[in-house]
């Protein structure tokens, strides 16, 4: 039997969600034996050649050429999975959606005349269908892994849509929200981190971006009556979903209403 | 010793109960109790009273806790915390099948220990209580929760502070220990009364060194706890609630609720008595081992109550109103009991503070009834006043007891094409003792599972009288059923089975049938055509009404051919909602096909249906229109089946548990929820 081929590919991104495939390190080589990992120029040098069963894509669309790259990686993809905040909502730089990204470009580089980007960071399935989301900043290695598995397998991947809270709950973590004040978005937010901040007495920042039945408003109320002000709120929102809608509709309202 | 002296109140000091945790060790119980661990009380390993959260309490309210000083050097000066017991009974992970191969499964020995929960209050012992009643009250039982809790020993504490949150005066679960305990501790300043209610406890209290009790220091107790019951920071009108929240299924309430829920699922995790749990399969890279490991879940969460094609419960107003619902009204119809036992917890660790007892109040004070509702609450009425749980419709064990969280071998012996997404899949258990043991009602269905794929129940579609040989007619939608069309025979698959209630043949014996069958839905109800046939005499007129979306989707022709053909036969009637200009049969819903009938003796027809819930729906509005009774109805319901032995909590339906109290059900059982959505 022929393993299926792998790409591994990057739009703007910081490599860390496809560093997570070299994460695996107890399982690499049977990843490695189960699946041929074709393309993937963070681990191997091979030119970028013929059709993928599975495409890995992280990163979000910032830049004119990616446009054209993405339309030709989707062509040579059977099955394309975006993994990551920014491949999934635009990742922390689509904060630059709300601004004028001009101004970053004089304000940051020496030379602006060389920088060819473009005004939004968007994810991947705004220009190209998609077939699965990993979500994460990084995305999760156990995610990862029950990806490639249930595409093996040929079934649908097990990764419930369910809150963080859940997943706080099952290991017995202590509400950091009700027993600290800490304004914490695990409520509304995608599991699958396994509770990591708040098993450090942190508040989650909602890396895996908005579950769904996501009721922002309810806990941005919520937020508000703790004594932070919209502004406050707000910007909890502005992270690296921030080009989700869920969390951009509410940083929204929020600034609306400066009170 | 009499009972007299097991309950003559004792005393214990602080090095007493030092006594008491070593006389658990020295027992070899592991001890749990109370801990200071991230800004809360917790429970924990304790061996030593300095671990005990000495001058420690809490403050509670919706959706806060805080940990407080006390100004005394108390132990038990707070109430309950964010976790209950049930972590440590019901556990939120448990592998609870495996295999190598892919073909032998196997159930990983449950884990067993010696526990002693220290400081349990009154309410948390109803809590388990409860569960127990849900997961070992039969017909099954959940080998793991009974395993964990062969070996417990509750040294509980009455409560003499209660919380902000508390309304356990008001569920009639405390603050007093009455039921269930070892020991029951009433915390003064200088020590506790110690009562034994069991032999096992009253030898602790023994080797701890415990001494009668001052007159004074039992006087001081009684009078605490009896102080604690006016104290309560929440109360819950229980008078009729139950059939309050029954008939306002539809209050607009449901929806404000929902606008500040979260659907996080935080009250039912943090509840001591919500029980649900999701079965999660997992494999290997390579190779065919896999196994199903069990996991806490929420009535709360999407993946809950969703099935190909939908989700029985999109809205989170569903999912509150399914849950509330559950705890404060169907929980008795049930189980007999209350399903909230006033603990609080639900309310101080929700994220939004949304709080039970306030949200059951403004329903009662503002009521909303249809014409519809009313009748429901007569019907709700019935079933609640009636003392304990109603008799469920029947149910039939598994043949394959054992096999009832683990699959069995079966072997495919043929896939046959039905229609163009629609196959017949035909089975022969692989063990001769399984195929000796094995056999099923009509109506009833198994779980068919493909290693590392996954698992879903499927109606049997085959006679009950071939005993062995078995077949399962079932659409290709998702990653299991397209698994399982792409087989090959001689394949081998996991089965359980079989699971549910059956249709009625034996109480229709001597009476009409009408059967109304929608797309697939005619699939379950075939064992029973086939068992109709075989004993067509028993029966006076049948009528078979089949709707199929177009002729090509039509499914078992030859037998619906055979079965009209033959002398003393049945009466066959299709429909199709759309067709080519090549089919001269009937276009139209199933419905249209009611038009025809003749009014029927209605007192001597059974009438059976499956298919699509709002097929049912119109069609059986017709029936009733058609003077049919509710309890000559038979529905067979679908909902998200996982474990169909009735402990996942994912088939709730009102009172019912899909896969074990149906899913045949009489309309009577079931008419509170069957015209609503959401449920």
């Amino acid at each position: 039997m022929t393993r299926p081929r792998l790409g591994v590919f990057k739009f703007a991104s910081c490599d860390g969600c496809q560093l997570t495939l070299l994460d695996c390190e107890d399982e690499l080589l049977a990843i490695d034996a189960a699946v041929d990992i074709a393309y993937f120029p963070e681990a191997r040098r091979l030119a970028l050649q013929g059709q993928f069963d599975v495409s890995i894509v992280e990163g979000s669309v910032s830049a004119p050429a990616q446009l054209q790259e993405l339309l030709d990686i989707r062509k040579r993809s059977r099955f394309l999975v975006s993994i990551g905040a920014c491949a999934t909502a635009g990742g922390i730089q689509a904060l630059r959606n709300l601004a004028d990204s001009d101004e970053f470009v004089r304000a940051v580089y020496a030379a602006p005349e060389y920088i060819r980007t473009l005004a939004t960071s968007t994810p991947i399935a705004a220009h190209v269908p998609v077939d699965f989301q990993l979500r994460g900043c990084p995305i999760s290695k156990t995610h990862l892994l029950e990806l490639i598995v249930s595409l093996l397998r040929g079934r649908r991947p097990q990764l419930p849509d369910e809150s963080v809270c859940v997943e706080c709950k099952r290991r017995g973590i202590v509400c950091v929200m009700v027993a600290r004040g800490e304004p914490c978005l695990g409520p509304i937010t995608h599991g699958g981190c396994g509770a990591l901040c708040p098993d450090f007495r942190r508040a989650c920042y909602g890396c895996f971006g908005p579950k769904e039945s996501c009721n922002t408003p309810a806990i941005a109320a919520r937020l508000r009556a703790q004594g932070r002000s919209g502004e406050q709120v707000a910007q909890l929102f502005e992270k690296f979903n921030v080009g989700s809608r869920p969390f951009k509709d509410e940083a929204a309202r929020q600034r609306g209403d400066r009170s | 010793m009499s009972a007299q002296d097991v309950q003559r109140p004792l005393w214990l000091d602080r090095a007493g109960l030092q006594g008491l945790l070593d006389a658990l060790a020295a027992r070899g119980y592991r001890t749990l109790g109370p801990r200071v661990r991230d800004d809360a009380i917790v429970y924990d390993d304790v061996s030593h009273v300095d671990q005990l959260p000495e001058g420690w309490g809490d403050e509670q309210s919706p959706g806060r806790y805080r940990l407080r000083r006390r100004a005394d050097t108390r132990l038990f000066g707070h109430v309950v915390g964010p976790h209950s017991w049930k972590r440590y009974l019901h556990q939120p992970e448990v592998t609870i099948a495996s295999t190598t191969d892919g073909v032998r499964w196997s159930a990983p020995e449950a884990s067993a220990e010696k526990l002693a929960l220290l400081g349990i209050r009154a309410c948390e012992l109803a809590a388990i209580r409860i569960q127990d009643r849900v997961l070992l009250g039969g017909p099954f039982t959940d080998p793991h929760y009974r395993r964990r809790r062969e070996d417990v020993l509750f040294i509980g504490v009455n409560c003499t502070e209660p919380g902000g949150t508390c309304f356990c005066a008001s569920m009639n679960t405390g603050p007093r220990h009455r039921l269930g305990h070892d020991i029951a501790l009433t915390e003064l300043d200088d020590g506790f009364v110690a009562e034994a209610a069991t032999e096992s406890g009253r030898q602790l209290l023994a080797a701890a060194g415990a001494t009668p009790a001052p007159t004074s220091a039992v006087g001081s107790a009684t009078a605490a706890v009896d102080a604690a019951s006016g104290r309560m920071g929440r109360q819950l009108e229980l008078d009729g609630l139950a059939l309050v929240l029954a008939s306002n299924l539809d209050n607009p309430i449901w929806d404000e609720v929902a606008s500040r829920c979260l659907s996080c699922a935080n009250c039912t995790l943090a509840c001591p008595t919500c029980f649900c749990s999701t079965t999660v399969e997992t494999s290997e890279l390579s190779g065919p081992g896999a196994s199903r490991v069990r996991k806490w879940d929420s009535c709360f969460t999407a993946d809950f109550s969703r099935v190909h094609g939908g989700n029985f419960r999109p809205a989170t107003r569903d999912r509150y109103r399914q849950w509330m619902t559950h705890k404060l009204s169907s929980w008795y119809e049930q189980f007999g009991t209350s399903g909230c036992v006033g603990c609080g917890r639900c309310i101080t660790w929700c994220p939004t503070g949304i709080d039970i007892t306030r949200e059951a109040q403004r329903i009662r004070e503002a009521p909303m009834h249809d014409s519809r509702e009313t009748a429901a609450r007569i019907q709700a009425n019935k079933l609640l006043l009636a003392a304990g749980p109603t008799a469920p419709p029947p149910t039939c064990r598994p043949s394959l007891e054992d096999g009832s969280m683990v699959p069995v071998p079966a072997r495919v012996r043929a896939v046959n094409a039905e229609t163009a997404d629609t196959f017949t899949l035909k089975l022969e258990l692989e063990n001769a003792a399984d195929r000796q043991r094995f056999g099923f009602e009509p109506g009833q269905f198994n779980m068919l599972s493909l290693p590392g794929v996954g698992e879903c129940a499927i109606s049997i579609s085959s006679s009950p009288a071939n005993h062995g040989q078995l077949a399962h007619t079932i659409r290709a939608v998702g990653s299991v059923t397209r698994a399982l069309q792409s087989l090959t025979t001689g394949s081998i698959i996991g089965l359980r089975g079989p699971f549910g209630s059956s249709w009625p043949l034996e109480s229709a014996r001597g009476k009409d049938l009408l059967i109304v069958a929608g797309g697939i839905g005619l699939a379950p109800l075939r064992p029973a055509l086939y068992s109709v046939m075989a004993d067509r005499q028993a029966y006076g007129r049948v009528q078979l009404l089949y709707g199929a979306r177009t002729p090509e989707d039509m499914l078992f022709a030859r037998d619906l051919l055979t079965w009209s053909a033959a002398a003393n036969g049945i009466e066959v009637q299709v429909t199709v909602d759309t067709a080519g200009p090549d089919w001269t049969g009937r276009v139209g819903v199933v419905t249209t096909l009611f038009k025809g009938l003749a009014p029927a003796p209605a007192a001597s027809t059974i009438a059976m249906l499956c298919g699509p819930e709002v097929m049912m729906r119109f069609s059986v509005r017709d029936l009733l229109k058609l003077g049919l009774a509710p309890r000559d109805i038979h529905v067979s319901m679908e909902r998200n089946m996982k474990c169909a032995i009735g402990f996942c909590g994912h088939c709730q339906y009102g009172p019912h548990f899909v896969c074990k109290d149906g899913p045949v059900f009489p309309l009577s059982a079931v008419e509170h929820t069957f015209w609503k959505e959401g449920i």
